[in-house]
């Protein structure tokens, strides 16, 4: 009889058997200890989310074996259409807790929902974080995808830092010792390695060279050859940046589930993460500028086939870049798409400031942010106060408008030009619809 | 006196064109079109700061009168969103009924040496469709970018920057009225930093004005204030070799202070000449030419965080070769 999967047999039953997040478990756990007291927090959802492999599933069922809660579980291989999430989720998120046994809702791989197959099932999932009054836990592995945004805004975000090899090493050897078994280190150091800080997949290889005998380096040479399905982002970067051949940086790039204009978004966040060497860091962006160069030229003319160059720009051209050692830092998340995310109603402030000055002073937003704006700041920030009044009794601006041109000082601005509308009684019909604005500021 | 107080650059804007300070060979041949109530496609091109759009409003109001607004569709290529939008707009306008006695209503597309070279195309197509009821203003910084089958469709007008005199001299009409106290070398050292461009000149001081007495000081300070720190901070960090933190003052601008590219590029390249940046002679000229390199790759349509990043590692670099 073939014997149960490691991975489910050496699932850690007790939180801290789970290697490493330190700060995740610390997280969750004062999460759950709020929805445990009766006042469930603000935000009904967690969202964990981090490399494959790295205990995010895990840490959640050994909380729920720890605290003795019930769990309902959905994975990728279910469906997740909105008429089976009704059925089953929506059902359990309004039930309340049975004998105050808490029940925790978790949904796995939300970032594999299709938004096609799986049709309407994210926006259903959102409302349902609203109003649940259960505990939902998800997990992802790439959370900034556009579509899992509402989502990512109802959810407390909570990160899985990836796996040090060292410490994929003493988990097999954990493992070993339980399964009675004779483990070369250096074989499980070639395992660990060729599973870059994925724990599951790395224990399934581990099983896999087991059933044929001793696992001694030879066997692990010939068995594991690293995965030849299609690489999520993590195993892209990693492959990517650590690829010796040229061959092998290719088949990351190619082979990557992620497409081509986002993982160049990722490789350009984690250059400077992996090479420190000033040497290396130019090598590297020349090569991905020029990939971006010539994925313009191919959108511009159609010529499609030119891809097989971009491909071997961000690959090969960025893998050997490196004559120095690669960085141990850690992969990280592509800042520009989260700062963008995180500065999203500032910058909608800035636009509509823009569209407002550019209708009356005859020009695009363009110019208006360039030519008009920086003066304008100038005025509001240094310029006298009194200026700044005036000006703002001119236009219409809104109160955002005028905290983003003034800054701190957006409610002494405001207070000043309520005062000298007031020694003024002129025109006071047609300045009422300006008014709306300021008057936030001085309720 | 008013406790509403507009831009400088609105308040002030010549309504006519018999206001209009310079450019008077354009005025006086526009004149004529106003005269005969009737004018062919037109091209207006110059420097920004010098008119142009300003001389299609003024010409629109002495065409249709105070009124003139609902008779003029005003576009700007760079806000709208490509020509499809155009088009749906120039249909729905043409649709509309024209003015007593003046037989067109006029379309003023500014910006349009923004648009592609297809749109540009699809551009002179809307404009034979549309000929019977519109008038096309088409306005550009730079003709060249004009194709030719448009540039052959329109009367072509030049706009110059502005002399030193009609900026001083106006500059000087504006802060009489306005009484702001300045020193004659003040209004000068604007005009220097304008090159000619009087939206530039008018912002400067009425931004030195509200800082106190407008002074060459006063006018450098309000100039120094107004460029972001963070361009200058960027190349400094990254001639260090401090990488990341010179993209973090780059994603500052892109991101919060809402900057293009291209704006960043043409921002550094004024910074390159500037004594204030200390770096050996030889080097400005090699950065001048590959910021040149990016500003190019970047209007082909390449990724602009990428290639302004990729600017910076070779700043890293050179800066690590300079200290050796």
């Amino acid at each position: 009889m073939k014997e149960l999967p490691w991975i489910v047999k050496h699932r850690p039953k007790r939180v801290d058997e789970v290697v490493d997040q330190e700060e995740a478990k610390r997280e969750i756990g004062l999460w759950l200890e709020a929805w445990l007291k009766g006042s469930p927090p603000r935000e009904k959802g967690l969202l964990l989310y981090g490399p494959p492999g790295v205990g995010k599933t895990s840490l959640v069922e050994a909380f729920v074996k720890e605290r003795d809660l019930e769990l309902l579980e959905l994975n990728a291989s279910d469906s997740r259409r909105r008429e089976e999430l009704e059925r089953i989720v929506g059902v359990a998120a309004a039930r309340r807790p049975l004998r105050k046994r808490l029940m925790v809702i978790l949904m796995d791989e939300v970032d594999g929902i299709d938004p096609r197959a799986d049709e309407g099932g994210i926006e259903f999932l959102a409302s349902v974080l609203e109003r649940t009054v259960n505990p939902i836990i998800m997990t992802a592995n790439d959370p900034w995808k556009e579509s899992l945004r509402p989502l990512r805004e109802r959810s407390k975000l909570v990160a899985f830092r990836e796996l040090t090899e060292a410490q994929v090493v003493t988990l097999l050897q954990s493992i070993c010792e339980k399964e009675r078994l004779k483990c070369d280190k250096e074989a499980l150091g070639l395992i660990a390695r060729r599973n870059r800080g994925d724990a599951r997949a790395a224990i399934n290889d581990l099983q896999a060279v087991a059933e044929r005998g001793e696992v001694r380096l030879e066997l692990v040479e010939k068995l594991v050859k690293g995965r030849e399905k299609s690489l999520d982002i993590w195993r892209t970067l990693s492959e990517l940046f650590y690829a010796e051949e040229g061959w092998r940086a290719k088949r990351a790039v190619t082979q990557s589930e992620e497409d081509y204009e986002s993982l160049m978004a990722w490789i350009n966040d984690n250059i400077p993460k992996k090479y420190k060497d000033p040497e290396d860091l130019y090598r590297a962006y020349d090569a991905l500028a020029r990939a971006s160069l010539m994925l313009s030229r191919a959108k511009a003319t159609g010529e499609w086939s030119f891809l097989r160059y971009v491909f071997d720009l961000m690959g090969p051209g960025v893998a050997l870049a490196k004559k120095g050692e690669v960085s141990k830092e850690r992969f990280s998340f592509p800042e520009r798409i989260r700062a963008m995310a995180e500065t999203k109603s500032m910058r909608e402030v800035r636009e509509e400031l823009a569209a407002l000055l550019a209708k009356r002073l005859l020009t695009s937003k363009a110019t208006v942010k360039t030519e008009v704006l920086p003066y304008l700041f100038v005025i509001f920030r240094q310029g006298s106060p009194e200026a700044a009044a005036k000006l703002t009794l001119g236009y219409p601006f809104s109160s955002e408008m005028l905290k983003l041109l003034a800054g701190a000082r957006a409610s002494e601005i405001a207070a000043l030009a309520e005062k000298l509308r007031g020694t003024k009684g002129e025109g006071r019909r047609e300045e009422k619809r300006e008014r709306r604005g300021l008057d936030k500021f001085l309720m | 006196m008013s406790v509403k107080e507009l831009l400088w650059v609105e308040k002030y804007r010549p309504r006519t064109l018999s206001e209009v300070v310079n450019q008077r060979e354009v005025v006086e041949r526009l004149k004529l079109f106003v005269k005969e109530k009737n004018i062919p496609h037109l091209l207006f091109a110059g420097p920004p700061g010098t008119g142009k759009t300003t001389v299609a409003h003024a010409l629109a109001r002495e065409l249709y009168g105070e009124n003139y607004i609902q008779h003029l569709l005003e576009l700007n290529a760079s806000d709208e969103r490509g020509i499809d939008t155009i088009r749906n707009k120039v249909k729905e306008f043409a649709r509309s009924r024209t003015a007593p006695g003046i037989p067109f209503k006029i379309v003023l597309l500014d910006e349009s040496d923004n648009m592609t070279a297809d749109a540009q195309q699809a551009l002179r197509r809307l404009m034979e469709l549309y000929t019977a009821s519109t008038r096309f203003i088409l306005i550009a910084n730079y003709p060249s970018k004009i194709i030719d089958p448009l540039q052959s469709r329109c009367a072509f007008f030049r706009f110059v920057a502005l002399s030193r005199e009609d900026v001083v001299g106006r500059l000087k009409y504006i802060a009489e009225l306005e009484n702001v106290e300045y020193e004659e070398e003040a209004l000068d050292a604007i005009y220097d930093i304008s090159e000619g461009d009087m939206r530039k000149a008018i912002n400067v001081l009425q931004a030195a004005a509200s800082l106190g007495k407008v002074t060459v000081n006063s006018v450098y300070r309000a100039v120094g204030l107004a460029r972001p720190r963070e361009v200058r901070e960027m190349l400094e960090l990254a001639l260090a070799g401090k990488f990341e933190e010179a993209r973090k003052a780059l994603r500052k601008l892109m991101i919060e202070y809402g900057l293009s590219g291209e704006d960043v590029v043409k921002q550094m390249h004024r910074e390159v000449f500037s004594s204030e940046l200390k770096i050996p002679e030889e080097h400005r000229v090699l950065i001048a030419d590959y910021i040149g390199e990016i500003h190019f790759r970047i209007t082909e349509g390449s990724d602009d965080d990428i290639q302004l990043s990729a600017l910076l590692a070779w700043l890293s670099l050179l800066g690590k070769r300079a200290r050796r």
